[in-house]
């Protein structure tokens, strides 16, 4: 019999069985519609300025770029948090399944088949939660007008962005199940730790200093070349440096947390360290959206003051209109990063929070009081937390320091808008840990779903 | 005697289930005594364990542990009071272990020491202790993904003991272990009887059940059967 018959003749079972823990289903369902609504937005809003051919219509396009690049890097991580969360406890049903001797093509095929129907119907909802939200975009002012309904995709726009979300959340969950695939036992045993090597802080280093290179350059490049050139080699720095930051940010996780557990005099410490030495990539991906945030605030808060210390006396009043709509343009970009960050964390905090249920009853049965484990899950993303603020924040700094020099970090507008970024990057990520802590209760009520 | 554990008119009904899962049992267990539970699949074992241990809080009926400070009434503690009792008077080997997979053999006997509030670097020596003693010595560091299955039962035995807890369940510990592998983990499980602990053990294994002095056997939530070998063999059975 064929692997995708099989598998046609198994999902019904699979999905019967699902009633029992909606949660597994619920979390990256909304996911996907969220993701979805928010992939609407992002394109309709940038593609309205492209509605304008005039002269200065060419640089709002391009910074419309910017922020397009800028957004996208989070959204894509949120797409990737979502794909995961699909893929997730049911990778422990289908190991069980191979274990029974099911083939890799019923296997693939049954997962392919729920990852892709649980994607196309949170990408169907997301599209219908784009068009009650557009209308609120569409409130937003530049050149001192509201662009309306130009904030609508061409309707043959949706179906093609629920197709796109469909096939990545496939892909993604054949990638995820290759492992389980080749060791069934390995994954049912939860085996395999994460790796992390010094070899990627030698290519951030590289990619960080080339980023920097290229930003000092800038002056000679954007008189080569003109905005264009700008733009791209902002787009190539930011999104190298961002790469970069996720590239180093599970070894020196890592590296932390073997410290922290050769120190560790308590149990919550004790169990918050090891959490990270046994997947740090893990530990970071709970908390690396707010690298995104921290280098999109910096970014913006040297935007708002550039826009600032600018001195409007001498422009026309097309030019005027553009300073005060780079403020515009920044803060919704700032926003609307932060609300995809506050997504994928708490996806993927939830999820991690799922994972380790099985964790959560064997500490329960063994009468760890819930106030430990609960310190130790706090710990564990917090700690993360401050390498990735810090860490991202810094790497922005160097970047913007040789293009805008001192003056615009110490203007008070920067330091404001950074320090804000900062505090509502930790309440989100904090917000998402008690969310995410109250799912506890819950498993431990019901364990034998994880036993 | 003083029975370590007295369980009486034990019922549990599952929210979902139509007949109860236990059925007004007593029990008595006296202290220094070994009992096998015993009874076909869905009879009511894992559930009488979970009861009695202060897992799950039964719908009705009582059970008293005598602690060490005086008698307790287990069923009505709360979440807290019934997790400091399992962490502080109780050992626990289950058939999966409840190990947790990303600490060190050597870590996860001594967490059981710490929150007891013993400092970590005297809750290792410790725990290295036990795992000395059960045959463990050079395995401390591994991971307990790197361990076989009859050693991370040891490592729960280890960890059972290591903070003196006086009752020992055991919900089929040799469950998943080969017939030499179980003879072996139950051996140590009696050394811990022989020291004067009280042990409970759920199987399905007759092997298991005939080295313990005495054996229960549950039939639809109800003990239909409460057997000691030594004293039936005096004549007198329970
Ligand atoms: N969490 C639960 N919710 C609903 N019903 C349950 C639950 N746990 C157990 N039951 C039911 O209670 C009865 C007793 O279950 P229990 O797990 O105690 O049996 P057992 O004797 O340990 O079986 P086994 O030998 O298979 O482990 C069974 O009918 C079972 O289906
Ligand atoms: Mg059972």
């Amino acid at each position: 019999m064929s692997g995708l018959t099989t598998a046609l003749r198994l999902a019904p079972l699979f999905a019967r069985r699902r009633d029992g823990d909606r949660l597994t289903v619920a979390l990256p369902l909304a996911s996907f519609m969220v993701v979805t609504a928010l992939v609407e937005l992002v394109v309709g809003g940038a593609q309205a300025f492209f509605r304008w051919d005039d002269d200065l219509g060419g640089t709002y396009q391009l910074l419309a770029v910017v922020a397009l690049v800028l957004l996208l890097v989070p959204l894509a991580t949120v797409g990737a948090s979502a794909a995961r969360l699909a893929a997730r406890r049911r990778d422990e049903r289908l190991a069980s399944l191979r274990l029974l001797g099911a083939t890799t093509g019923t296997v693939t095929a049954l997962t392919v088949l729920e990852a892709a129907a649980t994607a196309f119907v949170g990408a169907v909802l997301g599209t219908a939660l784009y068009g009650a939200t557009a209308p609120l975009l569409g409130l937003l002012h530049f050149r001192g007008a509201a662009l309306g309904s130009q904030v609508w995709l061409p309707w043959l726009w949706l179906p093609v962005v629920v197709l796109g979300v469909t096939l990545l959340a496939a892909a993604s969950a054949v990638a995820g199940l290759r492992a389980v695939v080749v060791t069934p036992l390995g994954v049912r045993t939860r085996q395999r730790a994460g790796r992390a090597h010094w070899v990627r802080a030698v290519v951030a280093l590289v990619v960080l200093a080339v980023g920097s290179l290229l930003v000092q350059s800038l002056g000679m490049l954007g008189s080569a070349g003109g905005v264009v050139a700008i733009v791209v080699v902002l787009a190539v720095a930011f999104g190298g440096a961002l790469l970069a930051l996720d590239a180093v940010g599970p070894w020196v996780v890592r590296l932390r947390a073997r410290r922290a557990h050769r120190r560790a005099t308590t149990v919550p410490a004790l169990l918050a360290a090891r959490m990270i030495l046994e997947d740090p990539k893990a530990a970071w991906r709970q908390v690396s959206g707010v690298a995104m945030t921290s280098f999109v605030g910096v970014f913006g808060a040297v935007g708002l003051a550039f826009a600032r210390v600018t001195d409007t006396s001498t422009l026309s009043g097309d030019e005027r209109w553009l300073m005060q709509d780079i403020s515009t343009g920044v803060l919704v970009t700032v926003a609307g990063s932060f609300l995809m960050v506050a997504c994928s964390v708490g996806i993927n905090q939830a999820a991690t929070t799922l994972d380790r249920a099985a964790v959560h009853v064997s500490l329960d049965r063994l009468g760890v009081p819930r106030a430990v484990m609960a310190d130790a899950s706090r710990r564990s993303v917090m700690s993360a937390l401050w390498i990735v603020a810090g860490g991202s924040a810094l790497c922005a700094v160097l970047l913007l320091l040789p293009l805008v020099g001192m003056a615009v970090f110490l203007q008070p507008v920067a330091v404001v808008t950074a320090a804000a970024v900062f505090a509502v990057g930790f309440l989100a990520v904090r917000g998402a840990a008690a969310l995410s802590a109250r799912l506890v209760p819950g498993i431990l009520a019901s364990p034998e779903r994880v036993l | 005697m003083t029975p370590i554990l007295r369980a009486r008119d034990l019922t549990m009904r599952y929210p979902s289930g139509s007949s109860p899962a236990l059925d007004a049992v007593d029990l008595d267990i006296l202290p220094g005594e070994s009992v096998a539970i015993m009874g076909a699949s869905g009879s009511g074992k894992t559930t009488l364990l979970h009861c009695l241990a202060g897992i799950v809080r039964p719908t009705s009926g009582t059970v008293t542990f005598a602690s060490g400070t005086g008698p307790v009434q287990v069923e009505s503690l709360d979440d807290a009071g019934r997790a400091r009792l399992r962490r502080e008077e109780l050992g626990f080997v289950f058939q999966q272990g409840l190990l947790l997979n990303e600490l060190t053999a050597l870590e996860d006997v001594a967490v059981a020491r710490m929150l007891a509030g013993v400092p970590r670097a005297q809750a290792e020596a410790e725990a290295g202790q036990w795992l000395a003693h059960l045959g463990l010595a050079g395995m401390e560091q591994r991971r307990l993904g790197e361990l076989s299955g009859g050693q991370a039962q040891r490592v729960a035995i280890a960890r059972a003991q290591v903070g003196g807890a006086r009752l020992i369940f055991a919900d089929e510990p040799t469950g998943a272990l080969d017939s030499a592998t179980s003879v072996e983990v139950l051996d140590l499980l009696l050394d811990a009887v022989r020291q004067g602990r009280t042990l409970v053990v759920v199987t399905h294994d007759a092997d298991v059940a005939a080295r313990c002095a005495r054996t229960v056997v549950l039939r639809d939530g109800r003990v239909v059967s409460d057997w000691a070998p030594a004293a039936a063999s005096a004549g007198v059975s329970r």
